[in-house]
C-alpha cells in the first residue's frame, strides 16, 4: 500500500523554498523598498495559515512580506571599514559595513572590548552589542562620526575608511575569540578572549592571518559586516 | 494524509517476510542527493549578505534563532508524539497521529524561511568548526526529512527504517540549532 500525503508534505516544502528564493531574490535589487507592514506577523498567524496544506503558500510567505532596507537606503559605499582611534585615547573602534548590514569592534587593547552588530539606514548606524550596549554612528563626509557607551562612559569616535590590509579581523576557536583593528599606519589593536578572561591579542599579519593560541591554530577572517558575531 | 507509520500498536515490528529494502535505499539515496545539492548550492551562489527580513525582529539573527526554536519545540512535541505512537511511552488517543502528522508539517515550514537566509544571505560556510557543522547539518536535515517522507509513503518498509529516519531529522535539527541558536543566546 502506497501513501501520497508524505508527497503533498515534501512538495509544499519544496514549494516553500520556491517561494521564499523567489521572494528573496525580487528583493534583492535596490528598488524595492516596501513599507512595513501594519502589523508584524505573528508565529500564531503562521500556524493557522498552516493548517491545511493549500495555504502552505500563505504560510511560507507571510513571515516576510517586507523586503529588509533595500540597498538604496544606505548612504554608504556597498563594502566599507572604518578603523581609528577613539577619542581620549579610550581604545580603537572599527565599523564595517556591508550593504544595509553592519558590525563593529570596540577595544582597548588590554581588557575592554564589545562585538557590535546592527543595520544601516541611509547615512546612520544602529548598532548593538549581545549585553546590549549601544553604538551610533552617521556618516560625516567621508568620516565617520559617532559614539559608544563603555562601562557608563560616553567614548566618541571620529575615524576614516580602512583599506586593506588595515580593517576588521576576529579570529575564533574552540575557547576562545580574538579581535583585532588594523589601522592605517599598521598598527594592531586587538584582545583574545578565552571564557572570562581577555588579554592582548597575539599579533596578526594580515597578510597570512593565522594565529597560535594554546596550541590551537586560528584563522582570523576580516569581518565584513554581515556576520554573526 | 495517512502519514501515520504504524496504525496500530502491534502492527509496529513490521512483519520480516514482507518487507522491501530497496525502496528504503531509493529513498536514502534521493536524500542524500538533496543534502549535497543543497551544499553544492551553498557553496557556489555567491551569498549576497542580506535577505528578506522577517519583519518584528530586532534583528535577522534574532527572528531566525526565535523561528529554530519554535521548530526546536515542535520537534520536541515530534519525538513524544513517536514515541506514543511506537508505544514507548502510554500516550495514546486519536489526537497522537494528527499532532505528530502536523507538528512535523508546520515545524519544517517555519524552518523554511531560515534555512533559506542561510542558503541565499550567507551560504555554505567553512571558516570556523561551529560553522562547517552547522553547514553540514543544514543540508543534512532537508536530506534527511526527504528520506524520511519517502519512507513514509511505503507500508513494506523495514520496521527500523522508520525510526532511523525520524531519528536523523531529530539529530540534524539539534544539531543545527545548537550550532547556531545555542550560540546566538549563549555565547
Amino acid at each position: 500500500m502506497k501513501h501520497r500525503s508524505p508527497l503533498f508534505t515534501l512538495a509544499a516544502v519544496a514549494l516553500a523554498f520556491a517561494i521564499m528564493f523567489t521572494v528573496n531574490m525580487l528583493a534583492s535589487p535596490p528598488g524595492n523598498s516596501s513599507a512595513e507592514p501594519a502589523s508584524p506577523p505573528t508565529p500564531a498567524a503562521t500556524a493557522t495559515n498552516s493548517t491545511s496544506p493549500s495555504s502552505v503558500e500563505t504560510a511560507a510567505v507571510s513571515p516576510s512580506p517586507t523586503a529588509t532596507k533595500s540597498a538604496e537606503d544606505s548612504r554608504f559605499s556597498e563594502k566599507i571599514v572604518y578603523a581609528g582611534r577613539a577619542e581620549d585615547g579610550a581604545g580603537a573602534i572599527a565599523v564595517a559595513v556591508l550593504g544595509t548590514q553592519s558590525a563593529a569592534y570596540f577595544c582597548d587593547g588590554r581588557s575592554v572590548e564589545a562585538w557590535y552588530r546592527g543595520s544601516v539606514t541611509g547615512g546612520d548606524l544602529s548598532l548593538k552589542s549581545k549585553k546590549g550596549a549601544i553604538l551610533r554612528a552617521s556618516l560625516d563626509g567621508d568620516h565617520l562620526k559617532g559614539s559608544l557607551r563603555v562601562k557608563n562612559e560616553r567614548v566618541r569616535f571620529e575615524i576614516n575608511e580602512a583599506k586593506k590590509p588595515a580593517g576588521l579581523y576576529r579570529a575564533r576557536g574552540s575557547k576562545t575569540t580574538i579581535g583585532w583593528i588594523v589601522l592605517e599606519d599598521g598598527s594592531e589593536v586587538g584582545i583574545q578572549t578565552t571564557g572570562a578572561k581577555s588579554a592582548p591579542a597575539p599579533e596578526l599579519n594580515p597578510e597570512a592571518p593565522q594565529v597560535t593560541v594554546d596550541g590551537e591554530n586560528l584563522d582570523a577572517a576580516p569581518v565584513n559586516g554581515d556576520e554573526d558575531l | 494524509m495517512a502519514s501515520v507509520p504504524v496504525p496500530a500498536p502491534e502492527a509496529a515490528p513490521a512483519q520480516p517476510s514482507g518487507t522491501k529494502i530497496v525502496p528504503v535505499v531509493i529513498a536514502f539515496v534521493i536524500g542524500t542527493a538533496v543534502s549535497i545539492g543543497l551544499g553544492v548550492y551553498g557553496r557556489l551562489h555567491t551569498p549576497t549578505g542580506y535577505a528578506v527580513n522577517i519583519s518584528g525582529f530586532s534583528t535577522g539573527p534574532a527572528a531566525k534563532a526565535f523561528l529554530a526554536t519554535i521548530v526546536i519545540i515542535l520537534a520536541i512535541v515530534q519525538t513524544v508524539t513517536a514515541m506514543g505512537i511506537y508505544g514507548r511511552i502510554p500516550l495514546r488517543g486519536a489526537w497522537v497521529n494528527p499532532v505528530h502528522r502536523w507538528s512535523g508539517r508546520l515545524a519544517v515550514l517555519i524552518s523554511v524561511p531560515v534555512a533559506v537566509h542561510c542558503l541565499y544571505a550567507l551560504g555554505f560556510q567553512a571558516y570556523d568548526g561551529r560553522v562547517i557543522a552547522h553547514s553540514i547539518f543544514g543540508c543534512f536535515f532537508y536530506g534527511a526529512f526527504v528520506f524520511k517522507m519517502l519512507i513514509l509513503t511505503r507500508d513494506d518498509s523495514p520496521g527500523w527504517a522508520l525510526p532511523l529516519a525520524g531519528g536523523l531529522v531529530l539529530t540534524g535539527l539539534t544539531a543545527l540549532w545548537i550550532t547556531a541558536v545555542g550560540y546566538f543566546f549563549f555565547v
